[in-house]
């Protein structure tokens, strides 16, 4: 015990200054790391890429609750991105497979997978999301045939529309200019050429490309007027029964089906009105969701 | 603006109440209607009025067609009939009951004693009435009324707005002669005060605690009624208008049917008014925007007099927004706001693959408690729709709304094993606090013994639900960001599309243009007058050189042109009395053409003269040529 107080005396302690250093560094230290602090203790001030993380795990755990209010939590910040609209689509369709299926589900999934079809630039994402599209509408549609209802769930597009989405804007608009610049030098060749095969060859190349430029041009436009004003959206529920516009059933007319990808013509009230194949009808606009608009 | 019925609350509970009471009697009665009538009061003096109330209520059909035959001496001034019926299920059982309540005044004309026989229909069958007997004395002579002892205080102090025959009629309910009007001594409260009153004698006044909220937030409404407690006439209310709330869900926290309570007393407006809480309730907005909470209404009607008069509160714009995003958690449901706690009970904890537990959650809080709770789904659980119960109401203050929701569920258990059942979690947004908070309930894990037959139940790969969906994937692709499309700019349209076709248009037109000018140069430059122009100035030089003959033929040459330009006629050649006609034919003037014809020949004279010519007469026909050639431009 002797000894021991002996030791202790001998080794100096820290000065008054240095004291008052260390108190200031640690001070310091727990201020500027109180914000990092406070964000881990919150899990809702989490970033976008680390709720997507936690909504992936939460899926691949079995915890679909959880994943789907992770991915919906993400979807309510406006965060876009196609393999977040992919595994959203996923959760619900766990949800499904799990047994506690609440109404809706199968449409809010193919909604996820058209929207990440959409946004993707990923050949294989758009695969698969196509694939997903296709096992979910084939379960709805499983389920209208026993309903004795009308199995056509993706009635396709319009020939215009699926004329225009052959090619992209862009490449619809560059063979548009092209072909506008090889019946511009058509025209002239014909008009100054001195030789006949040089005239006639100008000739045919100006009648053939002026109709490449009508066509090409026609589609660049719907192309474009697609992506500025079309507003698509997906049916989210089993009974979304065609209305009019004061908000009654139209006689004799089966449900949209639930995961049907429709056009939005026009919104009143609670009411939208939606262009699904030849039918043009008024919806509630609780049972769609909207898919997210193409860039 | 969503109509009441003024009376309809009140008269509905009175209704109910009554119903209560006879309720056995009228199960005795079975198909016999039970019949109660009074009058109020017995004895009246002439000119005064009285109330007959005639009660009929059956279990076969409604009762109609309640009638009093009054006598001679009675006037009827007013009748009244509330209908009501009421159906209890009880141990699958129907019971049905169907009540008229038919209210009469009338008006005592002379002295005597009057028995008034009625009578009720009741299906097919007509029912006779005890009659009822009052006695008229003259007036002044009646005795003083009575207040009832069991009836609720009035709203109106009085005059009830619910009660349409008291003092309706005759402005005094008795001959003895009221005390002048005194302001009894009451403790004012100021925080009752208002500005100014919104009316005389009786006005409603409405507040909202707040007027910016959350979707889901409660918005509390409170519409007071200031009567002024000094005396001053009959008044009673006709109808009453609730405010309009479509946008919010209306809990009430002070029932519109219950007896107002007095707050305490105001002076406003230099009187002084007793205060009542008319009703007060809670609003929940139901979505964001700027919503409307509309005026109260109620219509007076004082004395005897025909007009009407209204009185409103005030109405109200809420501004409802959503909560904020930042920091809004996952699972958090737009309108759930409050302060809520979450508990939970599993029983058993051990079970058999293929069975099920129950799962017992107590949902409890304020506000805008949900109507739901979203069971933690996990694979191989499967939970059934619960069973729910409520109790739900105003708080012991009266200020919130609140309470528990119950929510019994029972879950198949379909995986062996240790079974973490998860947890509930319900994320709200706290009000007071302006944040999220999330209430947890944890559920633990259960013990499922493996069953061999309830595993062989389960659907194999190949036929379950949603087979074939393809993997998660785990990291993003990257929002996708807005880019440039070359149609977006005009100069694609205008260089690109219809630069090369304009290009080639422009070139064509251009080229045919430059084609037309020329053309036109050429022909203005050989034109008629611009050959006179050029004679006319060889013939100037020619008159000025001095060569007599050269201006001759000069002279010669500018009148064949001018002939040409003004009237349009060649006469190269023509001599004579053929260059006349060809004048004159063009429409030039006799005199004119002979002279242009007299000059021609002398100019052709002068050239071919063998003489010398001179130059002074060669200057001379220029003179008279130039005057010859402005006749002919004047056409004269």
């Amino acid at each position: 015990m002797k000894a021991k107080c002996t030791i202790y005396k001998l080794i100096p302690g820290p000065t008054r200054w240095a004291r008052i250093g260390m108190a200031s560094i640690v001070a310091l230290a727990t201020i500027s790391l109180w914000p990092l602090l406070a964000a881990a203790d919150d899990p809702v001030e989490q970033m976008p890429d680390r709720l997507f993380a936690s909504g992936a795990k939460a899926l691949a755990d079995g915890r679909v609750g959880e994943a789907i209010a992770t991915f919906e939590a993400l979807a309510d910040r406006g965060f876009e991105d196609p393999v977040a609209s992919y595994d959203r689509g996923l959760a619900y369709a766990a949800r499904v497979r799990a047994g506690a299926e609440l109404p809706g589900d199968l449409g809010r999934a193919a909604q996820g997978f058209e929207e990440a079809r959409d946004l993707s630039r990923d050949p294989r994402l758009q695969a698969d999301a196509g694939a997903a599209l296709t096992v979910v509408r084939s379960e709805v549609a499983k389920r209208r045939m026993r309903a004795g209802e009308p199995a056509e769930v993706d009635p396709g597009r319009s020939f215009a529309s699926s004329l225009s989405s052959l090619l992209s804007e862009d490449t619809w608009a560059i063979l548009c200019a092209a072909s506008a610049l090889a019946s511009a030098a058509g025209l002239f060749a014909r008009w100054l050429a001195t030789k006949s095969r040089v005239r006639v060859a100008g000739a045919v190349m100006a009648g053939v490309a002026a109709p490449l430029v009508a066509a090409s041009m026609a589609m660049t436009l719907a192309a474009r007027s697609d992506r500025l004003n079309l507003h698509e959206a997906v049916v989210i529920s089993a009974s979304a029964r065609p209305e009019d516009e004061r908000g009654l059933s139209l006689p004799g007319a089966s449900p949209v089906p639930e995961g049907a990808r429709v056009e939005i013509l026009d919104s009143r009230g609670g009411l939208q009105r939606i262009r699904f194949g030849t039918l043009v009808a008024w919806l509630s606009g609780d049972a769609l969701r909207d898919l997210a608009p193409r860039r | 603006m969503s109509s009441c019925g003024g009376r309809a609350g009140l008269t509905a509970a009175f209704f109910a109440a009554s119903l209560v009471a006879l309720a056995p009697r009228i199960a005795a009665a079975q198909s016999v209607p039970q019949v109660s009538a009074s009058v109020d009061p017995e004895t009246v003096g002439v000119g005064e009025t009285f109330q007959v109330e005639i009660q009929a209520t059956s279990p076969d059909a409604m009762p109609s067609s309640v009638d009093i035959n009054p006598p001679a001496g009675l006037l009827l001034r007013g009748k009244n009939s509330s209908p009501m019926q009421q159906h209890t299920f009880m141990n699958g059982t129907r019971s049905d009951q169907y009540t008229l309540t038919s209210d009469w005044a009338f008006e005592a004309t002379r002295v005597g004693s009057f028995a008034l026989p009625g009578s009720v229909v009741v299906g097919t069958k007509r029912y006779s009435v005890s009659p009822l007997h009052v006695r008229v004395v003259p007036a002044g002579q009646a005795p003083a009324r009575k207040q009832r002892q069991n009836a609720p205080p009035s709203p109106f102090g009085g005059f009830s707005p619910f009660d349409p025959w008291k003092q309706l009629f005759g402005g005094a309910p008795n001959s003895v002669p009221e005390p002048p009007p005194q302001r009894p001594e009451v403790s004012l409260d100021p925080k009752l005060s208002i500005d100014a009153p919104r009316g005389d004698t009786v006005f409603l006044h409405a507040t909202v605690d707040k007027t910016t909220a959350v979707v889901g937030e409660q918005v509390t409404l409170s519409v007071y009624q200031y009567i002024d407690i000094t005396p001053s006439g009959d008044i009673s209310s006709d109808d009453m208008h609730f405010p309009d709330v479509v946008d919010f869900v209306k809990r009430p926290l002070v029932g519109d049917n219950q007896d107002a309570p007095v707050l305490g007393y105001a002076s406003t407006g230099g009187r002084v008014w007793q205060v009542r809480l008319f009703f007060r309730w809670a609003l929940f907005p139901l979505r964001a925007g700027d919503l409307t909470i509309g005026p109260t209404v109620i219509e007076l009607i004082r004395g005897r007099s025909p007009q009407k008069e209204n009185r409103s509160t005030e109405s109200f714009r809420v501004r409802v927004t959503e909560p904020p995003l930042a920091g809004r958690p996952p699972g958090y449901a737009i309108g759930d706001v409050g302060r809520f706690a979450l508990a939970a009970q599993v029983q058993p904890r051990q079970a058999e693959q293929g069975g099920a537990v129950g799962v017992h959650v107590d949902l409890s809080g304020t506000g805008n408690v949900p109507a739901t709770v979203t069971p933690p789904a996990r694979e191989g659980l499967e939970w059934l729709a619960p069973d729910v119960h409520e109790a739900m109401g105003p708080t012991a203050n009266g200020t919130q709304y609140g309470g528990k929701r119950s929510f019994d569920f029972v879950v198949h258990v379909n995986r062996a094993g240790d079974v973490d059942l998860g947890e509930l979690a319900l994320p709200y947004w706290d009000p007071d606090q302006r944040r999220y908070s999330v209430a947890r309930a944890p559920l633990g894990t259960i013990h499922v013994t493996a069953n061999a037959a309830a595993a062989a139940k389960e659907p194999d790969k190949a036929t379950e639900v949603l087979a074939g969906l393809p993997a998660i994937r785990t990291s993003l692709e990257g929002t996708p960001a807005a880019r440039a499309h070359p149609d977006d700019s005009p100069w694609f349209w205008v260089a690109a599309i219809a630069g090369g076709p304009l290009a080639f248009g422009l070139s064509v037109g251009l080229s045919r243009l430059a084609r037309r000018v020329a053309a036109a140069w050429e022909l203005r430059r050989t034109s008629p007058a611009s050959e006179l122009k050029e004679r006319l100035s060889a013939a100037r030089e020619a008159c000025v050189k001095g060569d007599a003959r050269a201006a001759d033929s000069a002279i010669g040459r500018a009148l064949e042109a001018a002939a040409m330009a003004h009237a349009g006629v060649n006469v190269r050649g023509a001599v004579g009395r053929e260059l006349t006609e060809k004048l004159e034919r063009a429409g030039v003037a006799a005199d004119a053409a002979t002279n242009v014809a007299e000059l021609l020949r002398e100019c052709e004279a002068a050239r071919f003269s063998p003489d010398a010519a001179e130059l002074a007469a060669t200057r001379e026909r220029w003179s008279r040529a130039q005057a010859a050639i402005a006749r002919l431009e004047r056409r004269e």
